[in-house]
């Protein structure tokens, strides 16, 4: 074991700031080919064998004396520069595995680790893990339905996963989700982020008002089982398959937009099941025909949403033609909800996504769709919600996903990202959404959304203002209250805090004027002796020093009055 | 009554009034001094006129007669 060990032990990274557990480290194990070979066995040995690491330690590392936090050190330093190493090299299965192992001890590792790395290590393992329970959910998912045709691609990352998912999705009929619109969309213009973003939207949508397991859901149905997802996606391919029945959806959209939008989450299995298969392929195939109008589009998207209820409801009435233009209706439902509603917010995101997923077919038609505007926009709002999230997910997916290894992993990447915007925005969702699903909530949601995953921190720095000093109320109160021997209103209150703002305007007027006049730039007590002198306070029978002793605690008195005490001394010392 | 005098408060406010003008070491306790007198003359005004009234408390409308005439006094 132990020699295994020593063999599987590669070198620790530089990466890790602890260079000392890293030399111990690649001194005592073999020659690590390269950085990722030994973050995975630094990886391997927390999964495979703490027990031997920790031998090891002691073996290698005499004259370490903390051998046990060591030990620690080089995991968490091992998954430091293999999260590092993640993000920049290629993803690979290993890694991945790793990372999914790697993942779930991170927690505890940074918690002991040294307390500088520990701040942004744990955050960084939530995301992590989050994600990798994620991806693990969706590998699982996945494995079982998916083909692994995206094998190839897995160097490319996010942007071949799309691309791979997108073409399974071309070849299981079953995946519902845009999917097969990105994979036209991606290949034709907009990067493979986009047409993930247009995914997850369209996909997000749906999750949006769902939770987020109806986004697991949906993943599963990526898996080609019936999921909220292929549901929505079947309703969706429904509706634009009615595009000759426009008119009847138009109709029928303005009254159950707001009910089909629920039903449609939750409905979705058995009508869109044999419908999403067929409206999958065709969806794709007309994804990447039509790229088109946004603002047509969005007119679309919004007669969509309402549509895709009634399609439901309607059920199959999909024809291979109409299921291409649900997939394009719900883009263009989105692209119109997002144009129509938010342009300040990460419409740009949206829109691009939208754009590139634009089906241009379906522009002339859905541009009778007009009335249902108010009910999808509604929707839209939180799919741009949902889009904006997923936006945000699929650049932290991107990012963290780095091990993108093989297509199976595209999708479920994909059905990540989906599920992490509607994970994450599960919760705010479901409060914006649920209580006003007809009410534009969403023009707020996606910035809340957005907020917590930017930068929390900076809004709460940023609010405090500067205070204006002023002499506190109670301190007005009390004295006021004492001299008056009276009960006084509140409101005259409010009164004396005036005047006596008034009067320290004319204190410090008159305390320059002295001081100016007496040559100086500082105010001497000289000059205030002056001014209560001018007040009729201080007089030939009232000495400034009688008053001082009258007035102020013993403290200040002291400070003030110099006071003679034994031993020639003077308080205060002059 | 309250046992500490806002020092740093002072300084602060006539500091807003006057930025150019400096203050000597405490020199701000004198003028809380001043201030609890101007407030102490500003009660007694209030408080003959709540009598004049003959109201048991003291009204705004007593105050505001009141600052007209302690205000006045008080300039330098």
């Amino acid at each position: 074991m132990l020699k295994r060990v020593m063999q599987n032990q590669p070198q620790v990274s530089p990466l890790a700031p602890r260079i000392s557990n890293h030399e111990d480290t690649q001194e005592a194990h073999s020659e690590v080919p390269s950085k990722r070979v030994s973050s995975m066995g630094e990886l391997q040995l927390p999964d495979v064998a703490p027990q031997d690491t920790s031998i090891t330690v002691f073996h290698m590392k005499k004259k370490r004396k903390k051998l046990s936090i060591s030990e620690f050190e080089r995991a968490a330093d091992s998954r430091l520069p293999q999260y590092q190493a993640q993000s920049t090299l290629d993803s690979t299965i290993m890694a991945r595995s790793l990372r999914l192992s790697v993942g779930s001890l991170l927690a505890p590792d940074t918690v002991e680790k040294r307390g500088l790395l520990r701040r942004p290590k744990t955050r960084r393992a939530v995301d992590m893990q989050e994600f990798e329970g994620r991806v693990e959910q969706n590998m699982l998912k996945n494995k079982a339905g998916q083909n692994d045709l995206m094998d190839s691609q897995s160097a490319s990352g996010i942007r071949t996963s799309i691309l791979t998912s997108d073409a399974e999705i071309m070849m299981n009929s079953t995946e519902l989700f845009v999917q097969p619109q990105m994979d036209e969309d991606s290949q034709s213009k907009l990067p493979a982020l986009e047409p993930q973003l247009s995914d997850s939207k369209t996909s997000a949508q749906r999750s949006l008002i769902s939770d987020a397991d109806q986004e697991e859901a949906r993943l599963e149905g990526r898996v080609s089982s019936v999921s909220t997802n292929q549901g929505r996606t079947q309703s969706y391919s429904k509706s634009s398959n009615l595009d000759d029945e426009h008119v009847d959806r138009m109709t029928r959209v303005s009254p159950e937009t707001p009910e089909k939008q629920g039903e449609e989450k939750l409905d979705h299995s058995q009508q869109s099941n044999p419908m999403a298969e067929i409206s999958f392929t065709e969806e794709e195939a007309v994804c990447s025909a039509e790229r088109g109008a946004s603002t047509v589009h969005s007119e679309h998207l919004e007669k969509k949403l309402s549509e895709k209820a009634e399609l439901q409801i309607t059920a199959a009435q999909n024809s291979r033609g109409e299921t291409e233009m649900a997939p394009s209706a719900g883009e263009e439902l989105e692209e119109g909800s997002i144009g129509g509603h938010r342009s300040p917010r990460a419409e740009g995101e949206i829109t691009r996504g939208i754009g590139a997923e634009s089906v241009a077919g379906h522009s002339p038609a859905f541009s009778s769709f007009h009335k249902p505007e108010m009910t999808p926009l509604s929707e839209t709002d939180e799919q741009e919600d949902e889009l904006q999230d997923q936006a945000v997910m699929i650049h932290l997916d991107s990012t963290v996903e780095e091990p993108a290894e093989d297509e199976v992993e595209h999708p479920p990447s994909q059905e990540v990202s989906m599920k992490t915007p509607a994970f994450v925005r599960a919760p705010a969702q479901n409060l914006l959404s649920t209580p006003h699903v007809a009410k534009p909530a969403a023009p707020s949601s996606p910035l809340k959304l957005l907020k917590p995953k930017t930068v929390p921190k900076k809004l709460r720095t940023s609010e405090k203002k500067p205070r204006e000093p002023q002499i506190p109320r109670s301190l007005i109160k009390e004295i006021f209250r004492h001299f008056a021997k009276m009960p006084v209103t509140r409101d005259a209150f409010q009164i004396v805090e005036k005047c006596s703002e008034r009067y320290f305007k004319q204190l410090s007027n008159d305390l320059e004027a002295y001081t100016h006049h007496a040559g100086r730039k500082t105010v001497e007590a000289a000059d205030l002796e002056v001014l209560m002198r001018r007040q009729g306070l201080v007089t030939d029978k009232m000495p400034m020093n009688v008053l001082i002793e009258r007035f102020l605690p013993l403290e200040y008195r002291m400070l003030l009055i110099p006071v003679a005490v034994g031993g020639n001394k003077v308080i205060p010392c002059k | 009554m309250r046992s500490t005098a806002p020092r740093g408060t002072l300084r602060k406010i006539l500091k807003k009034h006057k930025p150019q003008l400096r203050l000597a070491a405490n020199v701000d306790l004198l003028v809380h001094l001043s201030f609890l007198l101007f407030l102490h003359r500003l009660a007694e005004e209030a408080r003959t006129n709540a009598f004049e009234n003959k109201s048991k408390t003291i009204k705004p409308e007593h105050i505001i007669s009141a600052a007209k005439v302690i205000l006045k006094k008080s300039r330098g």
